[in-house]
Formats: C-alpha cells, sequence, structure tokens
C-alpha cells in the first residue's frame, strides 16, 4: 500500500474510532443552563438492577438507581401487628380487637382473626396452614414465570408472602399487584358487570380447565396481547353467551376470584377457539396477565386471598459502586494489554489498539441497541472473556508474521504467510466458542442467557476484529513507515557465517 | 516412549477426578450449594418510622443506635442494614408503577437464619423501651415508630437452573460435534469428557469447599468451565493436526500427543494464566462490592479446565488416540482388502 493511501486511510480510521468513542462515552448539557443534554451510548445502555447506577437520558437527576421493589401479601384473616395497633389501638378491649390473636407469641409480627387462621386459643389452623402452602407455591409460580433476573419470593414465618420484583421491568407494580389475586379463572357476559352472567357455568365434576385450554402472551412488532385458547366445549358456550352482540353489544369479564381483571366489548357473535385481546399491553404486563391467568386455571373458589401491603423500594444488592468499579476493572485491564502489546511489538501495538477500541465500540452500540441486553457482572464478565480472547488472537497472528519475518521473508511476504497459517487455528476457536455462547444462549434464562448471547456476539466481534479489521490496520499503518521491521519490533533470525 | 511423566498417569487423574466429581454430585443432592450470599432462609429486625410528625434525621440516627446497641448487648450481629423507602400499597389497578409515599420508611436489619428470637425479642423489647425513653420521641405521635422481626424462607424457583444446567451440555455437545468434524472424533471425545469433567469438577468445588454462591451463579460457572476447557484443548488439538499433517515417521499415538502437548503448553498456560490474571484483577476491584464473590467464583472453572488441559486431557488422548489410529489402520487394511479383492475379480 502507497505511503499517501495509507495516511488518508488512517486517518478516516482514526476519525471514525474518535466519532465512535465520542458517541459512546461523553455526555454532556448544552444550551441555556444547560437545559438539553446529549447522554452517551454507555450512560443509555440498560443496567442492572443489582448495580444500581442512575442511566438514560435524566441520569443526572438520578432517573434509576437500580435495586427493586417489595411488597407483602398478607392472607385473609391475618393482619400485621403495626396494622392492628393502628386500627385497635384507642380500643383494644373491643369485640373487634378482641377477635386477633398476636401470632406466634406476644412479641410476633402479625395478629390473626379467630376461626379465620387460628383456633380460640389463638393456634394456627391446620386449614389455613394447607390454604397457606397452596397460596405461597402459586405465587412463587407466577413470579417463577415472569423469568425476572432477580425475582424473589419468600415465606414470612408462614403466615405471609413476601414478594420482590428488580426495577427492571416496565410493570414491576402490575406484577405485584396482580399476582395477589387468587382463586378460579372464570368469565361473565352481560351488558355491564352488575348483571353479567358466568359464560361457562362450571359444573361440580368440570373445572374452567374444561373449558378455557391456556391462556399465553404474544406479541407482534410494538403490539402485545394475551391469547386465551379455549376447548371446543368452551368455545360454544362463548358463541351462545355473545350469540345476541351483534344486537346488543355486550361485555366479557374475566375474574379471577373476585378480581376483574380484563373486560372486553364484544359487537358480534364471538365464535373461534382463540381470542386475543390487545388493549394497551406492553410485552411485559401481557406476560403478566397470561401468566395470572395462566396460573388460575387450576384455581379454585377456597384459595386464600392475599392482600398486597407494605411496600417499599430497596437499594441495588451490590451497592452503587459497582459500575464504577467494574469501569476501575476494564481501565486496569486496558493498561495491562496496551503495555504489553507496546512492549512486544512497538508501534504494532497501534493496530491492536485500533482493533481493540473498534471492537469495544461496537460491542457498546449493539449493548445499547440490542433491547434485552445489560449491563451487568455476568455481561462485563462475558466481555472480558471475548476481549482476552480477542487479545490472544491477536496476538497470535502477531507472533505468526513475526516467525515468517525471522526467516528472512519480506514484511508482506511475512504478514500474509503468518495469516494464512493461523487464519484457520482462530477460525476454528472462534467458531467453537460462538456456539457454545449462542447455543447456551438458546436454552438457559435470565443471566446466563444474557451473559452467553454477550458472549457469543463479542466472540463473533473478536473473530470478525481479529482475523479481518487487525489485518487491515496492520497493512494501513505498516504503509506509513520505511522500518516496518522497527516498526513491528520484529527481528531477522541471525545466521552465522561460516 | 513417552518421557512426560504426566501422560502416563491417567488412572491417578481420573481417580482425582472420579473423588471429586462423584463426592461433589452426593453434596449436591444432599444439601446443593451454598447460597449464603442470597439468604436464603434469615431473620429481618424492622424498624418502621414515618416522618409525617416531623422525624427529624437526628433522630433517625437513634434510632439505628438504639438498635446497633440492642444487637450489641444481645451479642448478635446482623449481615446487611439497609434504608427502604416505603410505596403506596399496590392495590390499585389503574396505577401504573411504584410511587413512594414519601413519609415511609423502613429501617431493616437482616440476620442469618441461627440467630434466636429471644436474642431478636430482646433486642426489640429494649428498642421499644429506649425509643419510649427518649424525649424527643416521646412529644411525637406513638404511631410514628414501630419495631418488628419476622423470619423469612426463599421459595425456590429452579427453572433457571435446569435450563442453564441443559443449555452448557447442549452447547458443549454441538461445539464437540464440530470439533469431531474439523479434527477427528477422537478429539472430540477426548474434549467431550474434559468438558463434562470440568463442569462438574468445578460445580464439586463449590459443592465441597461449600463456598458461598448466588443461585444464578454455579450454571454461569459451569458455562465458564465448559468454554475454558473446549478453548485449552482446541489449543492441543490443533497442534495434533498439523503435526499429522507432516510425515513424522512412525510414531505411537503416546509420541504424538507428547510432542503436541510440549509445543502447546506455554500456549494454554498464557491463556489459562491471562484469564485467571483478570479475573482477579476483577475480583480486587470489586472487593468493596457484592460483585466480588461472582469475579472469585469464576477463577474456579478456570482453574478446572487449566487442570484438566494440562493433565486429564492429554493423558486420556493417549490411550483414545491409540485407539482411534488402530481403528483406523483396521479400516485401511480393510479397504485394502475389498479393493484387492475387487482387482482380482
Amino acid at each position: 500500500m502507497g505511503k499517501k493511501k495509507s495516511v488518508v486511510l488512517l486517518v478516516i480510521y482514526t476519525l471514525l474510532i474518535a466519532v465512535l468513542c465520542f458517541i459512546c462515552t461523553v455526555s454532556f448539557s448544552y444550551g441555556t443552563d444547560g437545559m438539553y443534554a446529549f447522554s452517551s451510548v454507555m450512560r443509555m445502555m440498560e443496567k442492572d438492577a443489582d448495580l444500581g447506577l442512575a442511566y438514560g437520558a435524566n441520569a443526572d437527576a438520578g432517573a434509576y438507581l437500580g435495586g427493586g421493589y417489595s411488597a407483602v401479601y398478607y392472607p385473609e384473616g391475618v393482619i400485621s401487628a403495626r396494622e392492628y395497633r393502628d386500627d385497635f389501638a384507642d380500643n383494644p378491649t373491643s369485640e373487634e380487637a378482641q377477635n386477633y390473636v398476636r401470632y406466634p407469641d406476644e412479641n410476633g409480627p402479625v395478629y390473626l382473626e379467630k376461626d379465620v387462621a387460628c383456633d380460640a386459643d389463638g393456634k394456627m389452623t391446620n386449614s389455613f396452614k394447607t390454604a397457606f402452602a397452596d397460596a405461597l407455591e402459586t405465587v412463587t409460580a407466577r413470579f417463577a414465570a415472569l423469568r425476572a433476573d432477580g425475582a424473589r419470593v419468600e415465606s414470612v414465618g408462614g403466615y405471609a408472602i413476601r414478594v420482590f420484583l428488580p426495577a427492571m421491568m416496565d410493570g414491576e407494580y402490575t406484577a405485584v399487584n396482580l399476582f395477589a389475586n387468587t382463586g378460579e379463572l372464570s368469565l361473565r357476559c352481560g351488558t355491564d358487570e352488575a348483571t353479567a352472567t358466568d359464560v361457562f357455568s362450571v359444573r361440580s365434576d368440570e373445572t374452567i380447565a374444561d373449558y378455557v385450554s391456556a391462556v399465553n402472551a404474544r406479541s407482534a412488532g410494538e403490539t402485545a396481547y394475551v391469547e386465551f385458547v379455549f376447548t371446543d366445549a368452551g368455545r360454544e358456550k362463548l358463541a351462545d353467551a355473545t350469540s345476541g352482540a351483534a344486537e346488543t353489544a355486550v361485555t366479557l369479564y374475566f375474574y379471577v376470584g373476585d378480581a376483574l381483571i380484563i373486560n372486553l366489548s364484544v359487537s358480534e357473535a364471538y365464535d373461534q377457539n382463540t381470542l386475543y385481546i390487545s388493549g394497551s399491553y406492553t410485552p411485559e404486563t401481557a406476560a403478566t396477565v397470561a401468566v395470572l391467568m395462566s396460573t388460575a386455571i387450576g384455581g379454585s373458589e377456597d384459595d386464600l386471598p392475599l392482600t398486597p401491603a407494605d411496600a417499599y423500594f430497596h437499594p441495588a444488592l451490590y451497592g452503587e459502586s459497582t459500575v464504577w468499579m467494574l469501569y476501575l476493572t476494564f481501565g486496569i485491564f486496558f493498561v495491562a494489554m496496551m503495555a504489553f502489546f507496546f512492549v512486544r511489538y512497538h508501534r504494532l501495538a497501534f493496530v491492536h489498539l485500533y482493533t481493540y477500541l473498534l471492537f469495544l465500540f461496537v460491542n457498546i452500540l449493539c449493548g445499547w441497541a440490542i433491547p434485552f441486553v445489560y449491563l451487568s457482572v455476568e455481561t462485563f464478565l462475558a466481555f472480558l472473556c471475548a476481549s482476552v480472547l480477542l487479545c490472544v488472537s491477536d496476538a497470535v497472528c502477531f507472533e505468526s508474521a513475526r516467525k515468517e519475518y525471522a526467516l528472512g521473508k519480506t514484511m508482506t511476504s511475512s504478514v500474509k504467510t503468518g495469516y494464512k497459517k493461523c487464519f484457520w487455528k482462530l477460525f476454528d476457536l472462534h467458531i467453537v466458542l460462538a456456539v457454545i455462547g449462542f447455543l447456551t444462549y438458546a436454552v438457559a434464562l435470565s443471566s446466563l442467557q444474557t451473559a452467553a448471547f454477550v458472549f457469543g456476539l463479542a466472540t463473533v466481534f473478536s473473530g470478525l476484529a481479529s482475523l479481518a479489521v487487525n489485518r487491515f490496520g496492520w497493512a494501513v499503518m505498516m504503509g506509513t513507515s520505511k522500518r516496518q521491521g522497527a516498526f513491528c519490533n520484529f527481528r531477522r533470525e541471525e545466521t552465522d557465517d561460516e | 516412549m513417552m518421557s512426560n511423566k504426566r501422560l502416563r498417569l491417567l488412572p491417578v487423574w481420573a481417580a482425582i477426578s472420579a473423588v471429586f466429581v462423584i463426592a461433589g454430585i452426593v453434596l449436591m443432592a444432599l444439601l446443593g450449594f451454598n447460597n449464603a450470599l442470597d439468604l436464603p432462609e434469615s431473620k429481618t429486625f424492622d424498624v418502621y418510622y414515618n416522618v409525617v410528625v416531623d422525624l427529624s434525621e437526628e433522630r433517625k440516627a437513634s434510632l439505628e443506635t438504639y438498635c446497633e446497641d440492642a444487637f450489641r448487648e444481645e451479642n448478635i450481629s446482623f449481615a446487611k442494614k439497609q434504608t427502604l423507602e416505603g410505596q403506596a400499597a399496590p392495590v390499585s389497578q389503574t396505577q401504573g408503577a411504584f410511587s413512594p409515599t414519601g413519609n415511609d420508611f423502613l429501617l431493616r436489619y437482616t440476620f442469618t437464619a441461627d440467630v434466636p428470637d429471644t436474642a431478636l425479642a430482646a433486642a426489640m423489647q429494649k428498642v421499644n423501651a429506649d425509643i419510649e425513653a427518649d424525649d424527643a420521641f416521646a412529644q411525637a405521635t406513638a404511631a410514628e415508630t414501630f419495631v418488628s422481626f419476622d423470619a423469612l424462607t426463599v421459595q425456590p424457583m429452579n427453572e433457571a437452573v435446569w435450563r442453564g444446567a441443559v443449555a452448557v451440555a447442549v452447547a458443549a455437545v454441538v461445539a464437540l460435534i464440530y470439533v469431531a468434524i474439523r479434527f477427528g472424533p477422537g478429539c472430540a471425545l477426548t474434549g467431550l469428557v474434559a468438558c463434562v469433567n470440568d463442569a462438574f469438577l468445578t460445580l464439586a468445588v463449590f459443592a465441597i469447599a461449600r463456598i458461598p454462591v448466588y443461585t444464578f451463579a454455579p450454571m454461569l460457572y459451569a458455562a465458564i468451565a465448559a468454554a475454558v476447557s473446549v478453548t485449552l484443548w482446541l489449543i492441543r488439538c490443533m497442534k495434533l493436526r498439523d503435526d499429522a499433517k507432516t510425515p513424522a515417521g512412525a510414531l505411537s499415538a503416546g509420541e504424538c500427543v507428547e510432542r503436541a502437548v510440549g509445543a502447546t503448553d506455554k500456549t494454554v498456560l498464557l491463556c489459562a494464566g491471562t484469564l485467571l490474571a483478570v479475573l482477579a484483577v476483577g475480583a480486587a476491584c470489586t472487593a468493596a462490592t457484592g460483585a466480588a464473590a461472582v469475579f472469585a467464583g469464576a477463577l474456579i472453572p478456570v482453574a478446572a479446565g487449566l487442570y484438566s488441559s494440562m493433565l486429564l486431557a492429554p493423558a486420556l488422548h493417549v490411550a483414545v488416540k491409540a485407539k482411534f489410529d488402530k481403528l483406523k489402520k483396521r479400516s485401511v487394511r480393510y479397504e485394502g482388502k475389498k479393493k484387492s479383492a475387487k482387482a482380482e475379480e
């Protein structure tokens, strides 16, 4: 490559890196009184709730601090000792106050209602214990089905349920609110809620599962919706119930227990096995409603009613400084990496530097642009592993060319032969690791899934960077130097003349 | 004749792995992993306070002092301290997001499950007594603080764990099918054994040493072990393939493996060493945060991968390669016989 051409390409390459660096890392305010803000891609990238760092366009105002929300589900017949004090502090001897017993002892955090949760002696009844165990199982199944990284369900002393969701979803509130509804799924139809009648009229030898086989969440583009799949019997009953809808519009009311979850206006007879309800759902809220409805198919009218209360915001699990510590780790890695390359390869290290920076910024852009990718300790770990892979790959290429140069070949020939010798080795290595990353992503869930995807993607970028970008950079930069051996710190093998 | 001693010690490496893996599997089945970082069983000591009646910052601080004095007196120490901000009760279906009430706060101390209820009850009485004795609190209404304690048990959500295990297994098998195509079934077989060994060895070390891990972490470590194992084994395979291309006389399987191992030891050590160093830096930098455990734990799968790549896999591959070479020779002989029979016809 001619020197002029090299210089032009190098300038363009440098400008590209500089622009990417600016876009990815620099945030600033501008305009009168800093009214407008330019947020870097790094700032906009979604962060794991465990990390706890403000991010997004309003990061300066502390838009997001990680952490999550918890709430306690109190079953019917159980109230907190604080609520008891608030309700009965003025009249502790009233009949209503006497109807409660502090549990499990005089220091207990809750009061149980006699004949509902405990007997006259204040002993928790077996029927309550069984109903509570069932409710706990249902709530756990619902939160597990959300597959939210960091979701947590705890039994509080066998009398209440504490739930926690990380502040990473759009609808933590919706989930915590809806998942407290226990009981059987039912569908009523009528012109108003008060006069609506049960569509399926489930007989004693049947369950709602005989009419509704599944409830799923679907999304197409921006639209998310809940899909009800009816059995043939369910379809017939629904067709009967809506047969007069063309004349008089009716509303379908979907209940879980006594709580109305969805109402849907129907203006014509509905005679299909599948019913789609879109409304104003996001993919997350649609999934929440579908999980609730789906678990309610197995519910019964004897299910323990739960009331959500005592909601709190929790700080991030790992602490607020974790993101900065991750950046520090990266800084140390970067400095050590460049020190090694500069010491061993002198100015050839610039080739690796440019390759690595391009790799870094492309990864940052992908982390921001791909909706399910976010910065977490696991994804950072995956990125670091791929970074090590790129460093090793670049070093292998350089060493391969160094060996060829030592044998007396020209630099161009050394680079060509060096790359030829290590191309398939590096290709195989990257393919195998990318396969591991993407297949793990395809099967695994939550944090491992995201980390595996990041690893797979970064491995692909590492392969491209090492086998294509690095070679291009080498050709461009070497063209600017007259003493190419010195540029790369390559030496010829010394032979003794006899 | 192999001069490299480690290649002749397959029974020793296999026995070491077997002992660890079997003990680990038994412990995993009986006790699971040490998920102490997630506090699967815990007790919380909560001091609720609200600021409707202007609970000043000093009085908030004095609540902390009362609690911590009471814990000291009862000889109990907490694992975590948090101040939680109260949110409106999530009972309205029309509301879309949590919103802070602005006046409810909770000072929460989390203890391990072995802290006796009697000690917490005594601490609660003491904190209540201290609050009552404090003039600043006495002047305010009685409803502004409330002390209670609870015992909590986390409900297991195992889908992510078993899906993670399946994912690692599927990924490793498919990756090794690629290895079989590119480097031969012998290399893939040894790689598979090494991969399985490393994943299980990693999990076994966590189970046996009772190293505290987050619930999600074991499968992440198994995945790292699989990836490291395959990478390091591939480095050996590449050299073996290169050597097979160049005619080097009639080398035995042992000699072939020995040559490849000798030539690639430095690369393997450098790769694993670099990764170990990066992870150690990560653990050191995040030492003051909860993320340090994730980085520190990741050292184990890399070390497991290094162990099998240096010791188990090369020793095993001597036997595997010998077997496959024999099969290959037999098949070549059979092909030759078939050809000569055809020619005679």
